[in-house]
């Protein structure tokens, strides 16, 4: 089986497992959702010394995480993306970020991903809130080559950081040799005529609009942000300064997240239209990946046509 | 350092950790000083008779770690740093001024000697939970210990920690609670009540011990009989006089935070500083101190 038929969580499992082996300072921390996660029960089993699950309490899994780290341990602990950083923001606040103690959080089911668990569990603000924090990374994967450089990088910095997780499968885009660097965004497609700015989720639809756009000679710049903070500024103005149209795309809110670190770096340095695709300030439903995204506006469908409207405003 | 024994020496240092905690918030304009009064036997008694630490190596990995859960009370500890040799003693009169090292809430960045930050109520013995489970992965032998508050108690986390503890038979963790029976706002009593609070620790899983908090013998004698304890966490309910020591706080409902607007009411509150038998205020001098 090649590692990219492996879905994400599967490799984030594999991933977890041949560091802890490596090194005995890594420990796993769940939320009474590691089966979703996928530590359950293969880290559990492999390393039930460092394997910690504190049950339904997100708020002291931080506080746990934060002594760990404190100590000299690297704690990833994982639960779904709204419990990861809505509700214990405060904890991750002072106990980890202020505390300057490098905790890992992982966040599962990003956004639209948490599909038929509805609106009370789909997080649209977690790269918002995490990029407002001093002190923490955000980190968003768009594969499992990504994903598996990404956490070991994580347990080889000694800062805090969140990644959000998608679980489920998804084509590959990079291979074997990817080495993730939260200072360098990925042009993943060149072109001239607009700029298309997405991360995780967002970054595979955005393979298929650009596919597409080629199609009517359209040609998107694609630059993918394994990384929103810290975001690099470089690759975007470089982009901008051909194309003078930017479209992002992410599976949040659009207040604050990608399209925000976007505008900010454009209003600052060079300032361009921008369209931004996302949930436009709603909360989520229940419902499917493709019946969201259209309906939320970052499907691949949607994408390619904001791309279309912004090639003539330039 | 020599452990503290004698009762003379450790109600002299009791004078003068409540003047020096008196005045540097009076200096700073104000401070928690309820709260930080009354731990100041306890802290003392952690400080000079209890911990294991090296003052010249504050991240030591063998230390006793200490958890000021309820950070606030920082100015107390900032003391008993202070005169083990973490900082000079005049650094102390920078609490709270600009630029300072000594934050009115516990900061384990720019403080040395703390061990975790703290602040933002019910965090902290989450996080002596991190310490406490470290300590057993690297089979180290040392101690945590974690100081929270009752009006703290309140705070849902406080009890998620309180399960998980038990749960991973935390026997390196001695918390104590300060049960000075006062929060911001009221009498906790008249706010949210914790009590059975004795029962609701034992029943959560802890081994749970009751102790005068201002009396010299019986801290010490029950944090000793905590540190003993196996298989299980240990809580110290210690029943404390909030503001103790400061005639003009002492046990009132406003010691929680007071304002030092001008000179006038910084001598009348410095004046507070008595001692029960004493005629005179007690004053600690800066120049000798040092």
């Amino acid at each position: 089986m090649k590692l990219h038929e492996k879905e994400l969580r599967a490799v984030y499992t594999d991933t977890l497992i041949e560091l802890m082996t490596e090194n005995d300072k890594v420990v796993c921390l769940e939320a009474d959702l590691g089966k979703s996660s996928g530590t359950v029960p293969r880290v559990w089993d492999a390393f039930p010394d460092r394997f910690f699950d504190v049950g339904v309490a997100e708020a002291n899994m931080i506080g746990i995480s934060a002594g760990l780290a404190n100590e000299g341990l690297v704690p990833f602990c994982a639960t779904f993306t709204p419990f990861a950083t809505r509700r214990a923001y405060d904890q991750i606040t002072i106990s980890i970020a202020y505390a300057e103690n490098p905790v890992k959080i992982v966040g599962t089911a990003p956004g639209v991903t948490t599909a038929k668990n509805g609106a009370t569990h789909m997080c649209f603000q977690d790269l918002a809130i995490m990029r407002a924090m001093p002190n923490m990374r955000v980190y968003c994967p768009a594969d499992v080559y990504e994903l598996r450089s990404m956490v070991k990088y994580m347990a080889a910095s000694k800062k805090p950081e969140y990644m959000q997780l998608i679980r489920e499968v998804h084509a590959p885009i990079f291979d074997e040799n990817y080495q993730f660097d939260p200072s360098k965004a990925r042009v993943l497609a060149e072109g001239a005529d607009v700029t298309l700015v997405t991360t995780g989720l967002t970054t595979q639809f955005a393979r298929k609009a650009v596919t597409d756009l080629k199609k009517e000679s359209i040609q998107a710049e694609h630059i993918h942000y394994p990384s929103v903070k810290p975001f690099d500024a470089d690759t975007l103005l470089d982009s901008v300064k051909k194309t003078n149209a930017v479209v992002t795309a992410e599976n949040q809110n659009v207040i604050g997240g990608l399209g925000g670190a976007v505008c900010e770096v454009l209003a600052e340095h060079y300032p361009a239209k921008v369209k931004r695709l996302g949930a436009q300030d709603r909360f989520g439903e229940v419902g499917d990946v493709p019946y969201l995204s259209e309906t939320l506006g970052f499907s691949a469908a949607k994408i390619a046509s904001a791309c279309r409207e912004m090639k003539g405003t330039s | 350092m020599e452990r503290i024994e004698s009762k003379d020496q450790l109600d002299q240092l009791a004078k003068e950790f409540r003047y020096i905690v008196t005045d540097i918030m009076c200096r700073a304009g104000g401070g928690h000083i309820g709260g930080s009064l009354s731990l100041v036997e306890i802290i003392i008694t952690l400080y000079f008779r209890i911990l294991n630490l090296k003052p010249d190596e504050p991240r030591w990995e063998d230390r006793d770690r200490f958890i000021l859960s309820k950070g606030h009370a920082g100015p107390t500890l900032y003391t008993a740093l202070a005169y083990r040799g973490y900082f000079p003693k005049e650094v102390l009169l920078t609490l709270n001024a600009n630029g300072t090292k000594l934050p009115s809430h516990v900061d384990q960045v720019i403080t040395p000697g703390v061990d975790q930050t703290a602040g933002s109520l019910g965090q902290g013995l989450s996080c002596a939970n991190g310490i406490a489970l470290a300590g057993k992965l690297h089979k180290r032998i040392h101690n945590v210990f974690c100081v929270i508050g009752d009006g703290e108690s309140q705070e849902g986390q406080i009890w998620e920690a309180a399960m998980f503890a038990a749960h991973h038979k935390l026997d390196n963790l001695v918390v104590i609670t300060d049960y000075n029976k006062m929060q911001i706002d009221a009498e906790v009593e008249k706010i949210v009540s914790l009590e059975p609070v004795v029962d609701k620790w034992r029943s959560f899983g802890w081994e749970v011990f009751e102790m005068d908090g201002h009396d010299w013998d019986d801290i010490y004698d029950t944090i000793n009989k905590a540190m003993a304890v196996k298989d299980k966490p240990a809580m110290i309910v210690a029943h404390t006089v909030k503001a103790k020591g400061n005639t003009c706080y002492e046990n009132r409902i406003e010691c929680h935070f007071i304002s030092i607007p001008d000179e006038d009411e910084r001598n009348r509150v410095i004046g507070g500083v008595c001692v029960e038998g004493e005629e005179e205020p007690f004053e600690f001098n800066w120049t000798q101190g040092k």
